[in-house]
C-alpha cells in the first residue's frame, strides 16, 4: 500500500509539471496584434537617449527626430537632397560676406505638453529657445559630441565658452554671434564663411529645447522628450520599446515635388496633406537579426533593414526574392552616403615619404571581394573620397591607382625600393577586437601577401583604438566615413591638416595646397565654383593617397505592401513622419504571411 | 568577509581605472579636443589622484550611486533597478522549474536504476547538453515563434500579468538548455546516495524504495541540492545575455552586454563589483542553510 501511495506521489508531482506547462502555454496563446491600429512598427536597435545634445548614435538620432524639429530639413523625396525650411519661416536672409545669417522662424508653432510649463501646457516657440539650445550644445560641461558643428565658426563663442567653463553662472552671458531682435528673428553672426550653416541647422543637434524643462529635469532629460516634432513621447521601457503618438497640431505637409518616378510609385499621392499619418510609432529595440528578421517576414514590423545572415534569401538579383515579392514585400534601395577607407599614418616615415609604397598597397586591394563578401554587393567600388549623389560628385571620374592590379602593384612595391617586399619591415594593421573588423584585416593581410608584404594585424579595445588614433601612433587602419550632411566639404574635411588628430583627418595628412584650397572652398557660395574647387581636391588626394578609398555603401531596406510613401535615406532622419499605413490591405496582407 | 570585500573593490578599481587605457578619452568622444578630455577627466573625478579615485569608488559602493552610464548617460543604479525585474522574471520561474523537474526526473532515474529507462534518459541528457544553447534559441524561436505562431517573436510588456505572454518561450528554452546537466547532476548525487549504509539499513528495516528515496535519500542530497540552488542565485540575478537579447527582455544580461560592446566602463565597472559581492552573499547563505538541512554541520 505505501508504495502505490509514494507512486501516486511520484505521479502527482509529473502531473504537476505538466499542468505547469500547459497552463504557461495557455497563458502564452500569443495575443492577436490589432492589425486595425493605425500604427507604424519598426525594429530598431538600442536607443541610448533623447535629449538632443546628449546623444549623437544614428538609433537615437532618428527617434529624437521624431520629437523634436529642426530649423532646416530636406526635402524628403527629391535628389540631390535639397534643403528646405522646417520651423524656419523661409530660407534665410544671408549677407554678401556670408558671415550674417538672418532666420525667421514660423508662428504659432507650440511645444509638447509637459509638467515643465506653468499648467503643464506646452509654450509657443521663440527665437530665444534656439539660442538656448544652442549655447546647451556648446556648453563645455555637458561636452556633447555635437559641438564640432559650431566650433571655430560663431562670432564671440570661443570667448563665451571659456567664461562658462570658469564659471557656469556665465551661462547666461550672451554669445555675440547668437542674437535675437525680436521672438521669431534669429540672427547668426559667423566668425568666417560656413555654408554648411544650413545643413547643421538641419541637424538633431540643433533642435530646440525649452529652458523650462531643461531646468526641470536637468540630466534627466534623456528620459524626457518636450519638443516641437511631429509625434510626442507616449512610453520607453528601455532596450524593449519606444511609443510616440502623433502630435495633432504638427505643421508640417507632404511634399508636393518629387524625384523621378515617385509619381509612379503613388509616392506624391498625399501631396501637401498634413502630416503625420500614422496615429502611433512604435520602435522595438532588438539587438539580434534572427528576430529582427522573423518579426518583419510575420508583418510584426512594416519596414526592415536586411540583416547579413538573411540577405541571399531576400534578395535576388538586387530585387525582391520571387516568394517576398509574391506576398506584397517591396525593396528600397538608397545611397548610404558615406565612404570606406583605408587610412595611412601619414606621419609614419615609411608610408610618409613614399607614395609610390602608397599606390602599391592600394593596386593590391581587392574591393570588389570585400564589397562580396562583407556588404553582401551593397556597395560599389569608390574612385575617390566624394561619394555619389553629392553635387560635386563626377561619374566619370576614374582613378586607375584603385583598381586590383597585382602586378602593377608589384611594379610600384619595386619602385618604393622594396621589390617583392624585400627590405620592407613588417606592416601593423590596427583594428577594433569584433569578429567583422579583423576578417576585414585579414582580407587585407591576405592582399598585401601577394606581393611579399608581411602584415600584422593588432586588434586592440575600442578606447585602445581611440588612443593610438588620437596619439597618432599606428601604421595602418581601416575606417568609415557617413555624411552628416550631404555636402562634400564633410568628407574633405578628413584631410584638412588642421583637422589632424584628434581631429577625423586621422590620416595626419597635411598638403599646403588642399588646405588652401580647402580654405578658399569654405569662402566660396555652392555653386559651380565651389563643386570645381572641391574636384581639385579630390585630385590632390586621388594623386596622394593619403588614404585608399575603398567602398561607397549602398542602403537596401524592405517594406511591405501596406507601407506607402517609403523613401529611404540615411540623412533625412526624421523620414518615418511622411509614411502612410492601409489599414485594411496590411489585414488582407497580413494572412499570406 | 570585509576583508574579501575591501579586495574586490581594490580589484576592480586596479581593472579599471589604473590597467585599461584612459576612460575619458572614451567619455569624451571620438573627435574631443585635449582639452574637452580634460574637462571630463575633471567631471569624471579622474584629475584626481588614485587613492582619492579610489575612496569616491568605494563611496559610490556604500551609497549604491555609480554615476552616470557613458554610453547612455542614464543613472547606473536606475539601470540596475530597471533590469533587475526583468531578469528576475524569466530566470527565478525557468530555475525552479528545471530544479522541480529535474529532481523529479533523476529520482525517476535513481527508482529504476540500471533499467532501460535509466539508460534511455541519461543518454538523451546527454545528447542535450551537447547541443549550443544558441542552437536551442534560434530553432525553437524560428519553429514556436516563427512557423508555429504560438509565442511571440519577441517583445516586452512593464505589466506584470501581460509580460508571461513573452516569457514563456524563454522560460522553456531556458529549461530545456538547463535540463540535460541538471538531469545528470541530480541523477550522480542521489546514485551516490543510494548506495550508503542508512539507505541498507532502512530497506533492511522494510521500507519500500520510494519511502527510501523521499524519505532518506532526498533529505540527504539536499547539501549538494541547497549549494547549487543558492550558488545559481547570482547568475539569475544578473540575467541571461542571450535569451534576453533574443527575445527583447530588458534585463541585466543585455544591459551588461551593451556595457561591454560600448566600453561603457561605469557600468562594467559596477556589475563587476555587484557580481562578485552577490557570490560572496549567496556562498554565505549557502553555509547557513547547511546547518538548517543537515544537524552534523555547524557554524563556526
Amino acid at each position: 500500500m505505501k508504495r502505490v501511495f509514494c507512486s501516486s506521489n511520484l505521479k502527482v508531482g509529473f502531473a504537476g509539471a505538466f499542468f505547469l506547462s500547459i497552463a504557461l502555454s495557455l497563458i502564452s496563446c500569443t495575443s492577436k496584434k490589432n492589425n486595425l491600429a493605425n500604427e507604424l512598427r519598426i525594429a530598431s536597435a538600442n536607443l541610448k537617449g533623447l535629449d538632443p545634445v546628449a546623444t549623437g548614435d544614428e538609433t537615437s538620432s532618428n527617434v529624437i527626430a521624431l520629437l523634436y524639429d529642426t530649423l532646416f530639413q530636406y526635402q524628403y523625396l527629391k535628389r540631390p537632397l535639397t534643403i528646405e525650411p522646417n520651423l524656419a519661416d523661409g530660407m534665410p536672409q544671408v549677407s554678401k560676406d556670408g558671415l550674417v545669417h538672418t532666420i525667421k522662424i514660423k508662428k504659432g508653432i507650440f511645444f509638447s505638453d509637459d509638467a515643465s510649463f506653468s499648467g503643464g501646457k506646452g509654450r509657443e516657440l521663440v527665437s530665444q529657445d534656439f539660442v538656448y539650445s544652442w549655447k546647451r550644445l556648446c556648453d563645455p560641461r555637458l561636452a556633447s559630441e555635437g559641438f564640432w558643428l559650431f566650433d571655430g565658426k560663431v562670432e564671440g563663442l570661443d570667448d563665451w565658452r571659456k567664461a562658462v567653463q570658469k564659471d557656469g553662472k556665465n551661462f547666461d552671458a550672451p554669445v555675440p554671434g547668437f542674437q535675437t531682435p525680436d521672438s521669431s528673428t534669429i540672427v547668426i553672426k559667423l566668425s568666417r564663411p560656413f555654408y554648411q550653416l544650413h545643413n547643421i541647422l538641419a541637424m538633431v543637434y540643433t533642435a530646440p529645447v525649452p529652458k523650462e524643462a531643461v531646468d526641470k529635469y536637468g540630466k534627466e532629460m534623456v528620459n524626457h522628450a518636450v519638443g516641437t516634432g511631429p509625434f510626442r513621447l507616449e512610453s520607453w521601457t528601455r532596450n524593449s520599446q519606444i511609443s510616440l503618438v502623433k502630435n495633432p497640431h504638427y505643421h508640417g505637409v507632404y511634399p508636393s515635388v518629387g524625384d523621378t518616378g515617385d509619381a509612379e510609385k503613388g509616392r506624391l499621392a498625399m501631396a501637401g496633406q498634413k502630416i503625420p499619418f500614422v496615429d502611433r510609432l512604435i520602435f522595438y529595440e532588438i539587438v539580434e537579426d534572427q528576430p529582427i528578421w522573423l518579426k518583419f517576414l510575420k508583418g510584426d514590423t512594416d519596414i526592415t533593414a536586411i540583416p547579413k545572415d538573411n540577405f541571399d534569401a531576400a534578395i535576388k538579383n538586387k530585387d525582391v526574392a520571387p516568394d517576398l515579392a509574391a506576398k506584397g514585400v517591396k525593396l528600397d534601395r538608397a545611397p548610404g552616403y558615406d565612404l570606406t577607407y583605408t587610412s595611412f599614418n601619414m606621419l609614419d616615415p615609411l608610408f610618409k615619404n613614399n607614395v609610390n609604397l602608397r599606390y602599391a598597397v592600394a593596386q593590391a586591394q581587392d574591393t570588389k571581394t570585400t564589397i562580396e563578401k562583407f556588404q553582401n554587393g551593397r556597395g560599389i567600388e569608390a574612385q575617390s573620397i566624394i561619394p555619389p549623389e553629392l553635387e560635386s560628385y563626377d561619374p566619370n571620374f576614374k582613378n586607375a591607382r584603385l583598381e586590383f592590379k597585382v602586378e602593377k602593384a608589384k611594379e610600384y612595391l619595386a619602385i618604393a625600393g622594396y621589390p617583392g617586399g624585400k627590405g620592407l619591415p613588417e606592416l601593423e594593421y590596427m583594428v577594433t577586437n569584433s569578429s567583422t573588423a579583423r576578417q576585414g584585416a585579414e582580407l587585407f593581410q591576405t592582399d598585401l601577401g601577394r606581393l611579399g608584404i608581411k602584415v600584422k594585424i593588432s586588434a586592440v579595445s575600442w578606447p585602445q583604438f581611440l588612443e593610438r588614433l588620437r596619439d597618432r601612433k599606428f601604421q595602418v587602419t581601416g575606417a568609415a566615413w557617413v555624411a552628416d550632411y550631404p555636402d562634400a566639404e564633410n568628407f574633405l574635411a578628413l584631410l584638412y591638416s588642421k583637422n589632424a588628430s584628434p581631429g577625423p583627418n586621422n590620416s595626419n595628412f597635411s598638403n599646403p595646397e588642399f588646405d588652401k584650397l580647402f580654405e578658399q572652398a569654405a569662402r566660396t557660395p555652392p555653386g559651380p565654383a565651389r563643386n570645381a574647387l572641391y574636384q581639385k581636391m579630390r585630385d590632390i588626394s586621388a594623386e596622394q593617397l593619403p588614404i585608399i578609398p575603398s567602398t561607397h555603401r549602398e542602403g537596401y531596406s524592405l517594406y511591405h505592401g501596406w507601407v506607402t510613401n517609403y523613401k529611404a535615406n540615411s540623412v533625412i532622419v526624421d523620414r518615418f513622419k511622411y509614411v502612410q499605413i492601409d489599414v485594411p490591405k496590411r489585414t488582407q496582407l497580413k494572412e499570406k504571411l | 568577509m570585509i576583508p574579501i570585500l575591501l579586495g574586490v573593490t581594490l580589484i576592480t578599481f586596479l581593472l579599471f581605472n589604473v590597467v585599461g587605457g584612459d576612460p575619458a578619452l572614451q567619455a569624451a568622444g571620438r573627435y574631443a579636443t585635449p582639452e574637452q578630455v580634460q574637462l571630463v577627466k575633471a567631471e569624471l573625478g579622474l584629475d584626481r589622484g588614485l587613492p582619492a579615485q579610489y575612496l569616491f569608488f568605494v563611496k559610490q559602493i556604500v551609497s549604491f550611486d555609480f554615476g552616470r552610464s557613458w554610453s547612455t548617460k542614464q543613472t547606473i543604479s536606475k539601470m540596475i533597478m530597471d533590469g533587475v525585474g526583468a531578469s528576475l522574471s524569466l530566470t527565478i520561474p525557468a530555475f525552479f522549474l528545471t530544479v522541480f523537474l529535474s529532481i523529479s526526473i533523476a529520482l525517476l532515474i535513481a527508482y529504476f536504476r540500471g533499467t532501460f529507462v535509466d539508460r534511455a534518459i541519461f543518454v538523451i541528457c546527454l545528447a542535450a547538453i551537447s547541443l549550443s544553447s544558441l542552437v536551442y534559441i534560434l530553432y525553437m524561436q524560428y519553429y514556436f515563434s516563427f512557423q508555429l505562431g504560438l509565442f511571440p517573436i519577441s517583445g516586452w510588456s512593464p505589466d506584470w500579468l501581460e509580460r508571461w505572454e513573452y516569457l514563456t518561450l524563454p522560460i522553456f528554452i531556458f529549461v530545456s538548455i538547463s535540463l540535460g546537466g541538471s538531469v545528470i547532476f541530480y541523477r550522480t548525487i542521489f546514485m551516490d546516495e543510494i548506495f550508503q549504509d542508512y539507505v541498507r539499513t532502512a530497506r533492511a528495516k522494510g521500507l519500500s524504495h520510494t519511502a527510501v528515496l523521499f524519505k532518506h535519500i532526498l533529505r540527504n542530497a539536499l547539501i549538494p541540492i541547497i549549494t547549487i540552488v543558492v550558488i545559481e542565485m547570482p547568475a539569475l540575478i544578473l540575467g541571461s545575455l542571450l535569451l534576453e537579447s533574443y527575445f527583447g527582455i530588458p534585463g541585466l544580461g543585455g544591459m551588461i552586454f551593451q556595457a561591454l560592446q560600448s566600453a561603457d566602463f561605469p557600468v562594467i565597472k559596477a556589475m563587476t563589483f555587484i557580481s562578485a559581492f552577490l557570490y560572496m552573499i549567496f556562498q554565505l547563505i549557502s553555509d547557513v542553510l547547511y546547518v538548517v538541512v543537515d544537524p552534523k554541520v555547524q557554524l563556526k
